[in-house]
Parts: structure tokens; sequence; C-alpha cells
């Protein structure tokens, strides 16, 4: 009686959903012949006759969509793991300034969080881009001649970083150092007091202390909230379109626009996603374990 | 002499409770005080002596309504106000038990009033989407969001923890491959890809496609602080209630729920805090709420080179209502969270 | 038929090698008042968790009220008997986030469908005989322990149950708070309430109790009168507890 009964609205509730994507699905056929577009991945091997600003790998508008793409997915995973290192270092040092005895570095830290995490990303990234990087009328050196810093980007030993990935760059890491940073003060405040009494007892100085007694016990508390943070990171980095970067989306997105072939740009994006995901998850999920495996 | 050793170690006893114990802390924080001054009075010259406020105080109106039409820009308006207005009462106020019936049932009509004002229809002249605009777009853009993703999260969170297997699968996929996806890509996906998934002839407009593509996002990451919510709810609550005989329905709708619910608040905030700053995306799609009205500004060539101006504003604004939201939910969380202490339980 | 529980050769287990309930047989009549004891671990919670299917039986059967359970009985049975048997925990259990007053009648309304008038107008009584009325409208962690195991009590009350039963009901409490509870309890045997109680407090079963069983290692050792089990316990093992207990 109890089985079939959870039995049948099991059944109920797929029924629906396959109805429900069949209704989809036909709606989408329909529309696909009505406007002529099809549905095929063809399109990938065609030249994409459109330029990318930037790319790491060798690119010209003779090259194939597929080729396109993949530029894009460098370019993406260039951002997030130049972001991924430079938030982390941003929020640790926040969230560890957080808990300093010095008020004006507590205030400075809170100060930030608070700023970061109330404006919206994307706000963010054009400040940095508009107002960080195009509207420098006089170029800074920061340090003569190895540190440039003008309209045209940044110029470290003759590398030259575009502004658009700069502004980028410092816009995702400012902005998910200050989520890092929130991340780390929870942490810190999960390990016992006595033991930040402990080692001050024993004569332990504040820097090791914290490096070989509370961090080692905060990590567990922290890795989960950092996974996630990264997954973040990598989906905003999406976000790149706003100034102009040539990021996987924006790729798509023109790739789309050109040959009105959405739903086979959309699955690819989503493919593409998934495994960004899987691949930052298990990495962490690795590091995760291997903490774990330590402290036992 | 005395006096002054006196007057040293007072001051000294004073930079201590500041957390000033030695040569290394002074200087820092010299050094940083320096640091905080010079950018605090550049940053005070810019805004009074510098900046030119002019972008900010001529498109007044832009922010807030956008190109509604001035005739009846009273309506947005009226409504902003009403939210205010309400804001405040709730936050300054001590209320007493049928204040706070009243509060609450305020809180829940403004979506409909909302709605009514902006769209217009009975009584009063219907107002196309395509005309809203500025703050009046962002915030009707969130509340109508959550208010939608919240009972879809709800039922999410219930499916995920269900024990009938079908059910526990098709929630995780779509929370898990929601979850993975970027944002603007759903919201992409909403403004070009609903017409096909359709049936011909039937057409929505572009800010109900944006609502549906935010609600469907963000029930999925609503649906998993619920989870959390529903798991850290103990397990002697639900014996004692299937003791009372109450049925699996029961339990759910009046033990765990509110329960998980209220221990969720944290994070439910922090969704909906999120949801109106990820708001701003429709400007990448079209749409001009208050950043997309403020590009367009900006894209005036009587304001060019007013970026920093424009998003001094925007921050402000953007961070005024954040701060709104994140007081009311602090409100409501610790009236709720009065009785529930789950440490003191065991 | 004057036996409101039969127990027939009841067995359980929860890891393979070691059985909570090991062949227990027993039964209670109508308005009896069973004194459970034993060492912890000896299996007296499950016992009684599994007279309202809180813990299902692996082997044997229970005649609960008429209604049998063995291992293949289905949820509507448990459901039946749960209607008519009311359970005092140990650490309370109350609603946090419902007041008092809700909690006793949420089951009430909910469960027998009594409007909610009624429902708290009998609450309001069960919290008189409580002692407890003016708490009527507060939360329960605004309440000391005491007080929230009668509201707890209150609460299991307000469904007219024919059998309570309490797993070691003042064992989460201040001392000082303990007497209040029992004294409750006591009140409703005088009523003639059918009742298992699993208790530490030997004052108490000798007062309240007409039978005491003591169990150890998932059997039960002794079931006799409180007379003769705290002055001339027949078995070893109730002696050496009994030495222990009043340590």
């Amino acid at each position: 009686m109890r089985f079939t009964k959870s039995y049948i609205i099991q059944y109920l509730f797929l029924l629906i959903i396959i109805l429900f994507l069949i209704l989809i699905i036909n709606n989408v056929h329909f529309n696909l012949i009505r406007t002529g577009l099809g549905f095929d991945f063809a399109w990938l091997f065609r030249p994409a006759s459109f330029s990318l600003a930037e790319h790491i790998l060798p690119y010209s508008p003779s090259n194939s969509f597929a080729w396109a793409l993949l530029v894009g997915w460098t370019n993406s995973l260039r951002v997030i793991f130049v972001a991924l290192i430079f938030s982390t270092i941003i929020g640790i040092s926040a969230g560890i300034l957080g808990k300093s005895h010095n008020y004006i570095l507590k205030f400075i830290s809170r100060l930030y969080i608070l700023i970061i995490r109330q404006t919206p990303l994307l706000l963010q990234l054009l400040f940095w881009y508009f107002v960080g990087f195009l509207s420098i009328r006089n170029p800074v050196n920061i340090i003569v001649p190895i540190i440039n810093i003008s309209n045209q980007g940044i110029n470290i030993f003759g590398y030259i970083l575009t502004p658009e990935f700069s502004s980028l760059i410092i816009g995702l890491s400012v902005f998910t150092g200050a989520y890092i940073a929130e991340i780390v003060r929870g942490g810190l405040n999960s390990v016992p007091k006595g033991q930040w009494e402990a080692y001050k007892s024993l004569g332990i100085s504040d820097s090791i202390g914290l490096k070989d007694i509370i961090i080692p016990q905060a990590l567990p508390a922290i890795l989960p909230g950092l996974t996630s943070q990264y997954l973040n990171l990598a989906k905003n980095s999406t976000l790149a379109i706003a100034v102009g970067y040539a990021d996987i989306y924006a790729v798509s997105d023109t790739v789309i626009n050109q040959t009105g072939k959405s739903i086979e740009g959309f699955i690819l994006l989503l493919i593409g996603f998934l495994f960004i995901n899987l691949i930052i998850s298990n990495i962490m999920e690795f590091f995760n374990r291997n903490i774990l495996k330590n402290k036992a | 002499m005395k006096i002054i050793t006196k007057d040293i170690k007072f001051l000294l006893f004073k930079a201590r409770k500041i957390g000033i114990n030695n040569k290394t802390d002074l200087f820092i924080t010299f050094i940083l005080l320096v640091g905080v001054f010079a950018t605090l009075t550049n940053f005070l010259n810019w805004i009074f002596f510098h900046a030119n406020w002019e972008v900010v105080s001529r498109n007044l109106n832009l922010y807030i309504i956008g190109t509604y039409p001035k005739a009846l820009s009273w309506r947005p308006f009226l409504w902003i106000s009403i939210i205010i207005l309400l804001s405040f009462t709730t936050l300054l106020k001590k209320l007493n038990y049928i204040k706070k019936r009243f509060i609450y049932i305020c809180w829940l009509l403004i979506i409909p009033l909302g709605i009514y004002l902006l769209a217009g229809g009975i009584n009063i002249i219907p107002i196309s989407t395509n005309f809203w605009g500025g703050l009046s777009l962002t915030l009707i853009l969130t509340f109508i969001s959550i208010i939608i993703a919240l009972p879809i999260g709800i039922l999410l969170a219930l499916g995920r923890q269900s024990n009938l297997l079908i059910i526990k699968k098709i929630t995780s996929l779509y929370i898990d491959c929601m979850r993975s996806v970027p944002l603007i890509a759903i919201l992409f996906f909403g403004q070009l890809l609903t017409p096909l998934l359709l049936p011909v002839g039937m057409e929505i407009n572009r800010v109900i496609r944006a609502i549906f593509s935010f609600s469907i996002f963000v029930s999925a990451y609503i649906s998993e602080d619920i989870r959390g919510g529903l798991q850290s709810v103990p397990q002697n609550q639900i014996e004692a209630a299937k003791v009372l005989g109450l049925n699996k329905y029961q339990i759910n709708k009046f033990i765990v729920l509110p329960q998980a619910l209220i221990i969720a608040i944290p994070a439910l905030t922090n969704q909906a805090i999120g949801l109106l700053q990820n708001t701003s995306l429709m400007a990448i799609l079209g749409l001009v709420e208050l950043l997309g009205i403020s590009r367009s500004i900006l894209a005036n060539p009587q304001f060019i080179g007013s970026h920093l101006e424009v998003y001094v504003w925007l921050a402000l604004i953007y961070w005024l209502v954040c701060t709104i939201i994140a007081l009311l939910a602090k409100k409501i969380e610790r009236h709720f969270s009065k009785s529930l202490n789950f440490q003191g339980d065991l | 038929m004057s036996q409101t529980i039969i127990a027939k050769s009841l067995v359980k287990s929860f890891s393979q090698n070691k059985l909570a309930l090991n062949d227990v047989s027993l039964e209670v009549q109508k308005g009896e008042v069973l004194v459970i004891m034993g060492p912890s671990g000896s299996g007296k919670s499950t016992l009684i968790r599994t007279f309202n299917g809180l813990e299902r039986i692996d082997k044997g059967e229970l005649n609960i009220l008429g209604l049998r359970l063995n291992s293949f009985s289905n949820d509507e049975i448990i459901k039946k008997i749960r209607k008519r048997v009311g359970m005092v925990f140990q650490q309370f259990n109350l609603f946090p986030h419902l007041t008092v007053l809700s909690n006793i009648t949420l089951a009430p309304i909910q469960v027998q469908n009594k409007d909610k008038k009624h429902a708290e107008k009998s609450a309001y009584e069960l919290l008189v005989q409580m002692g407890i009325e003016e708490h009527a409208f507060k939360y329960p962690k605004q309440l000391s322990g005491g007080e929230q195991q009668r509201v707890a009590i209150a609460r299991a009350l307000a469904l007219n149950p024919e059998i309570m039963l309490f797993d070691e009901p003042t064992s989460a409490l201040d001392p000082e708070r303990v007497n209040e509870v029992l004294d409750a309890i006591k009140s409703l045997a005088k009523k003639g309430m059918t009742m298992i109680i699993v208790t530490h407090e030997i004052e108490f079963a000798k007062e309240a109790a007409d039978r005491v069983l003591f169990m150890d290692e998932g059997r039960v050792v002794e079931i006799t009168t409180p007379e003769i089990f705290f002055t001339n316990a027949k078995n070893e093992r109730s002696r050496r507890f009994l030495n222990q207990l009043s340590k």
C-alpha cells in the first residue's frame, strides 16, 4: 500500500516532466523548421570570419568556429586562473587582517568587505575598465621602468596586459577576494578561543601561531566555502563581455549572432561550464581530502 | 615631571586598547593613518570640488524611473516612496503585535501594487514594459523574481531530500546543472531562446522573460540554502512530531520547514542581495534598469567622461538598497531566532 | 480484556552481534504504572520506543490496545497506535518555533481535527493542571527545563491518550527541578492513567509504581512489586544495580 502510493506519485511526476519536455522539444522543432535554422553542428567547421582582439593560441578570421570557441575557452581559463590566485591572496590577507588586534587594519578590512559585497560586480568591472584604465591621461610608472600603467593597459617588462584583461583580473580578484575574506574570517572564528589563548600563553608569536596552529584548524571550515567562491569566480568571469574581453561567453555570443545556431551554441557553452565546474570541484576535493587525511 | 610620565602612561594604555603594543605596531598604524587620511581627503576633495555632479542631478528622473512617460511619472515615484516609507517604519519603530501584522500585510501587497502602478490597467492608463526602467525596474525585477523563486526553491529542496528516488534524481540534476551555469548564459537563454521554446504566435515581453530567467536561476541556489536549513533541524523534532500522530506532510509543513526557513534567513538574504546586484546584468542584454539607463546616459555626448561620477552615484544607490535589505532581514531574523536556539537544546 | 500492552518475545538489534532486545515478554494492565529500570544500554529506551513504533521490532509480537504490531506491520497501524499512546522524551523535544500553547494545540487541531477554540480551551486546562498556565504565550526556550518538561507532558495529554510513555523524563533536568515533573506524573497516576516510565528515581518508583521491571543486556531480569524489588530483589544483578544507584 505504502509502496504503491509513492510509486504512483513518482511516475506521475516523471510523466509530467516528460510531457513537458516533449511539448518544449516539439515547439523547438517546429520553430526551427519554421525559421529554417535546423539543428546540426556542421557549422562548427566553417570559417568564423570575425576577429578576436586577444588570443593566446594563434587565431585568424579564416579559422573555423570551433577554433574560435577553443580560443575563447583558453582566454577564459587564463582569466579564471590568474584571478583565482590573486583573489585567494587578497581574500586570505583581508580575512586575517579582519582578525587583527590593530583597530585600523580591522577597520580597513571591514570597510573593504562592506563596500565590495554590497555593490554589483558588473558595476565594479565597468569602474576598473572605464575609470581605472581608459581614463588615465598620464601614464603611471610604479617602478620605473618595470611596471607602467596607462590607458593602453599594464606593461610589465615589456609584456603588455590589455586594459580589458587587466580590469577583468582586478575586478574579479577584488570582488571574489571580499567574499573569500568573509569565509576566512568565519573559519578563523570557528577555531575555539582557547586555541588562540593557548598559543599566546606558550609565548608563540602571532604569525607562527596563525600559520601552525590556527589556520590548520580553520581550513576544514574554510575549504568548502572557498570551493564555491572559485566556482562563482569561474561563472562570473563571463562578465568579461561588458569590458570587451573575448572570453568564451563573448565568443559564443558572437558565434550565435553570426550563425543563428543559438541552441547548439548554448549547449556547447553549458557542457564547457559543467566541465570547468567538475575540474575545480575535483581539485578542491583533492585538497580537502588530503588536509582531512593529515588531520586524522 | 611626574605628571608627564603619568600622561605618557595613560597614552600608552589608550594605545594598547586600540591594539598598539609595540614600535612596529605604532609604525604600521602611523603609515595606515596617513594613507587613510590621504585617500579620504583626496576623495572628499574630488566629491566637493572636482566632480561634476551635473550628470547625476540633471538625470535624477532617469535613474529612478527610466524612460517612463513624464506625465505618469508619479506612479513609479509613489511606489518607491511607499517602499522607502515602509522600510523605515519596519526598521525604526518598535512595533506591537497588531502593527507587526499590518506591516507584514503591507509588504505582501508591495509587489501587486508595484505591478499595478507600473503596468497600469484598471482605471489607469496601461504602460508597456518597454518604458519601464531605472531603479523602479531594478526593484520590481528583484522582488518578483525572489517571490517566484522562493516557493520553487522550497519544493526543489524538499524534492532533493525526498526518499522517492526518481524525484530526488530529477531535482538534483536540475539544481546541479543550474548552479554550474553562469547567470548571464541563463539570461541570454531567456532572452534569445524562449521564443523558440514557445508555441508559434505566443510571445512574452523582455521583462517577463528576464523575471523567468532570474527565477529559475535563483531557485536552484535558494533550494541549496533551504536544504542546509532542513538538514540542521534536529532529528528529535521529527520524532516528537511523529509521536503526536502528525503525518509526513504535516511534519514538513508545521515542524521542519518553518525551522529550516528561519535557519536559512541569513543565506536567503544573501541570495536576495545577490539577485538585486545581478539584475544589473540585464544592462548587457538591453534592459534599461539602473545600470542600463546609466550606460545610456554615459553614451550621451553631453556627459562624456563622467564615468567616475556616475559609478560612484550608482555604487551609493546599490549599496543603500542592499544595506536596507540586509537590515530588514536582520530584523526579521532577530524576531524569529528568539525562539530558535538549538545550542541550548542538548 | 484488561491488558493494554502485551509483548511476546520481542527481539531487536541495531548491530549484528548485539541484541538491544533479547526475547522480552511482558503484560501491562489497564491503569497500571510500570517503572522500567536498568543500567544504561540495557535496552529500556528501545523497549519503550517499540510501544509506539519509533523502533520496529525484528521478531516477536506486540499488542497495544488491541492493535497488533509485528515486524511486518505497516505505517497505518503505527499511526493508529500513536494516536492513542502519548510519549514524553528525555530532551523534551518541544517545537522551538511555536509558543507553549501552539505546541499543545498543534496535534489536536491537525490530527484530531478539533476546532481551534476548543483545542485552546482544553490546552489551557492542561496547563492549569500542570501549574504553568502563566507561560502559555511564551516560547519553550524562555522556560526552565522543569517547565518545558511539564509542557511536553501537557502536549502528550492533549490527545487524550490511553497510555503514556515516559523515556527518562527527569534525566535532563537540574536536580532542584526534578520533583515538579515527578509530582505531575504522580498526579496522573492517581487519575488512573496507564503509564510506563523509564527512570532512575528510586523514591519515585517506590511511591508511584505498581510494578518495577528491571532490564539488563536486553533481557527482562526481574518484574515485581516495588516493595520486593527495593528491599528483597531476587536477582544478584538487580541488587548490584541498586547498590550502585544508592551510592
